[in-house]
């Protein structure tokens, strides 16, 4: 009989217990689980601080009823970067929570929640021209001028 | 406590985090960016390109661009597929390219595929966005041009007997050239055909010359040294001119004015450097006609062990006026002959009518002739498609047939051939061209490039979705065309570009079509990545158009 509890420790050592099915979300702590076996002691996270680590316990908790991801590489999934309503508003945060979340999903294996992530961050980009997405992201502009117009004449064909 | 933190954010602090760790964007790995990249469309995509150096090698991967190919064209192609072919189940994108359909000739040429540049080409060819160049050459006096198209390379000749080739890169440049008269001097008969194909090895090109009294020239094009040179020399099966030339290395399919189909095969480049002399090209199989009427169109492709040669003629048929006979000759490459001769119409698919499959009447007839044909079947009494008058162009790459009318239409056939019978699965007249149309081409891939008389348009046609919906409701007779409006052509351009082809057709009647273009006498052929026209300048000087999709 497996514990149906189970406690995690993030890197800035504090311990968080959740059942197992919602642990089990995440890819990297269900293989963990078959590998170690049952276990009492709290299981270190060591790449995710507390406040990233509840609000992806969170996603977890309220997805736990969802069918397991196929694991291919789902095409439909890239169709569309709708977000259903719930996601969307776990997703209103600043950009370095979000970025820590797409990251720990990252490290922890949740395709659900990497890819709502990274859906969050498209809608963020488009329909927005270059240097509106620089200064929302802060991203430095190392072309030279000629060197953008270059880029931009050359991709004059998919402006429609 | 810290969860709140992040949620409400305290407005104060944020700034000087945000100066600590400027561009949290930038930490991401290249696997998360790329992954964050995969669910923009094309526009933000392209934007993305730039923002900065990084980005912009990101936004060009080219597993992004494959998977937006593979939606783009090859994922609505699978719905007409699917009706034919057995259901795969793999009807997403997989990045087992054996499951694309068709589309082995871009995974052969191996991983380094640029799959941007080849969704930009689609695009374009989609949109009929290219741009054109022109070259102009004068060809032999008073003879009908001689223009052959293979690899990228034009080759001409010209006035002087000159042989010559032309890389069609913008700008065009001059890469070799060879005198015709040169293996004997003086030139005794004038050169009337002309085709080339990809030699033995990949960049050699064989360009196949035929003249007036029968006999033919090969010369090769060695394209990473730039030369041409002098193969051999065949006198050719019959004493008539060649009029029509198809090839496919090694073998050369020559048609005759005296009604000869003569099937060559040229020693190889090997054999040849052995001896002194080149060995003559072998002649494999001759075929004698009665009756065949211009415009003919020859071809031959390879199934397997065997190599089938065809030929396309138009005929007068009392109920349906022109129609097409098709004649297929098997040649066995095993047993070294030829193993049978098949022969079909389209009078039938004309007259709406399909041969169901166990009433399949090709004649397997030893003694080989072309031309009649003994029909017999059930028929309607007006055929559905009726042509008064010879086609002004035929064109056949199998399984597309496809011919040009002086009516303003083009007609498309669906040829199928089987080890079972040979025969023509219906039949399509397409709309679109406003003026008579003087020429077609089509590729095996059923892309034709069509242009009218006065040389002011020019249509591609995408054939598989058509053909696949014949017998059924015309629903799209008219949205399967698209008009070719080069960028850089002065006129009226700008306001043809990427509209609709209604649209377009619309504007150019009231725009007034811009005279000073000649007239348009042939269209040369086409690849993935052009489309070679020529256009007649003057009583002798003719301008090679280069219509340039990248």
């Amino acid at each position: 009989m497996s514990a149906t509890m189970l406690t995690f420790q993030s890197n800035d050592g504090v311990d968080i217990t959740i059942a197992r099915d919602v642990a089990e979300r995440s890819v990297l702590i269900k293989n963990m689980l078959e590998d170690l076996g049952d276990t009492d002691e709290a299981i270190p996270i060591p790449n995710v601080n507390e406040a990233v680590l509840r609000k992806v316990i969170e996603w977890c908790e309220h997805h736990k009823g969802d069918p397991p991801s196929t694991g291919d590489d789902d095409d439909s999934r890239r169709k569309t970067t709708d977000i259903d309503e719930w996601d969307q508003k776990f997703m209103q945060v600043d950009q370095e929570m979000l970025f820590e979340i797409i990251l720990a999903a990252n490290y922890l294996d949740i395709k659900g929640l990497l890819d709502v992530g990274c859906k969050t961050v498209a809608n963020m980009i488009k329909g927005k021209s270059p240097e509106e997405i620089r200064k929302t992201f802060n991203i430095q502009n190392d072309f030279t001028p000629e060197e953008e117009d270059q880029i931009r004449r050359e991709n004059e064909w998919a402006e429609e | 406590m810290s969860k709140r933190h992040y949620e409400d954010g305290d407005p104060a602090p944020r700034p000087s985090k945000r100066g600590r760790q400027p561009n949290i964007i930038s930490s991401l790995s290249d696997e998360l960016l790329l992954h964050i990249l995969s669910f923009l469309p094309i526009p933000s995509l392209i934007v993305c390109q730039r923002l900065s150096c990084r980005f912009k090698a990101l936004a060009e991967d080219s597993e992004i661009w494959k998977r937006h190919y593979y939606h783009r064209w090859i994922r609505p192609r699978l719905a007409n597929v699917r009706r034919t072919v057995i259901s795969h189940p793999e009807v997403r994108y997989s990045p087992n390219v054996s499951t694309w359909l068709d589309h082995g000739h871009l995974a052969d040429e191996g991983r380094t595929m640029n799959w941007k540049g080849q969704y930009r080409l689609r695009h374009n060819w989609s949109k009929g966005i290219c741009r054109v160049s022109e070259v102009e050459f004068s060809h032999p006096y008073g003879r009908s041009a001689l223009v052959a198209f293979c690899a990228g390379i034009i080759f001409t000749v010209d006035r002087d007997y000159w042989l010559r080739a032309q890389s069609t890169k913008i700008p065009a440049y001059h890469l070799s050239e060879i005198s015709l008269a040169k293996p004997r001097t003086p030139l005794v008969a004038l050169p009337t055909a002309l085709t080339a194909m990809v030699g033995s090895r990949p960049n050699t090109i064989e360009v196949v010359v035929g003249f007036e009294d029968g006999h033919f020239g090969i010369y090769n094009l060695d394209m990473a040294t730039s030369a041409l040179d002098f193969h051999t020399t065949c006198s050719g099966s019959t004493s008539g001119s060649i009029t029509a030339i198809a090839s496919l290395y090694p073998y050369v399919l020559l048609a005759s004015d005296h009604k000869a189909l003569s099937l060559f095969k040229i020693t190889n480049d090997s054999d040849a450097r052995s001896r002194s002399l080149p060995k003559e090209p072998a002649l494999l199989s001759c075929l004698k006609a009665d009756s065949t009427l211009e415009p003919l169109s020859i071809s031959i492709r390879s199934v397997g062990s065997d190599i089938i040669s065809s030929i396309v003629y138009s005929f007068y048929h009392v109920g349906c006026g022109w129609s097409l006979g098709i004649q297929e000759l098997h040649f066995s490459l095993s047993e070294l002959q030829q193993k049978c001769s098949r022969l079909t119409t389209t009078v039938d698919s004309q007259y709406g009518v399909c041969p169901p499959l166990g009433q399949i009447y090709s004649r397997i007839d030893m003694p080989c002739t072309w031309g009649a044909t003994n029909i017999k079947s059930m028929r309607p009494a007006e055929p559905a498609i009726h042509h008064q008058e010879t086609p002004t162009s035929v064109s056949y790459s199998h399984p597309y047939l496809i011919t040009s009318h002086t009516d303003n239409t083009l007609t498309v056939y669906l040829v199928v051939s089987t080890s079972a019978g040979l025969y023509v699965k219906g039949a399509q007249r397409l709309w679109g061209h406003t003026s008579s149309v003087s020429a077609v081409q089509v590729s095996d891939r059923g892309r034709a490039v069509s242009v009218s008389s006065r040389g002011d348009e020019v249509r591609v046609w995408e054939l598989e979705t058509l053909v696949s919906a014949f017998g059924k409701q015309r629903a799209r007779r008219h949205g399967n065309s698209i008009r070719v409006s080069p960028e850089n052509r002065q006129s009226d351009a700008s306001e043809l570009r990427s509209s609709s082809p209604t649209k377009a057709n619309a504007l150019l009647r009231t725009a007034g079509v811009p005279h000073h273009l000649p007239d348009i006498s042939g269209c040369i052929g086409f690849d993935d990545q052009r489309v070679l026209l020529l256009r007649g300048k003057g009583l002798d000087v003719h301008m090679l158009e280069c219509y340039d999709f990248t």
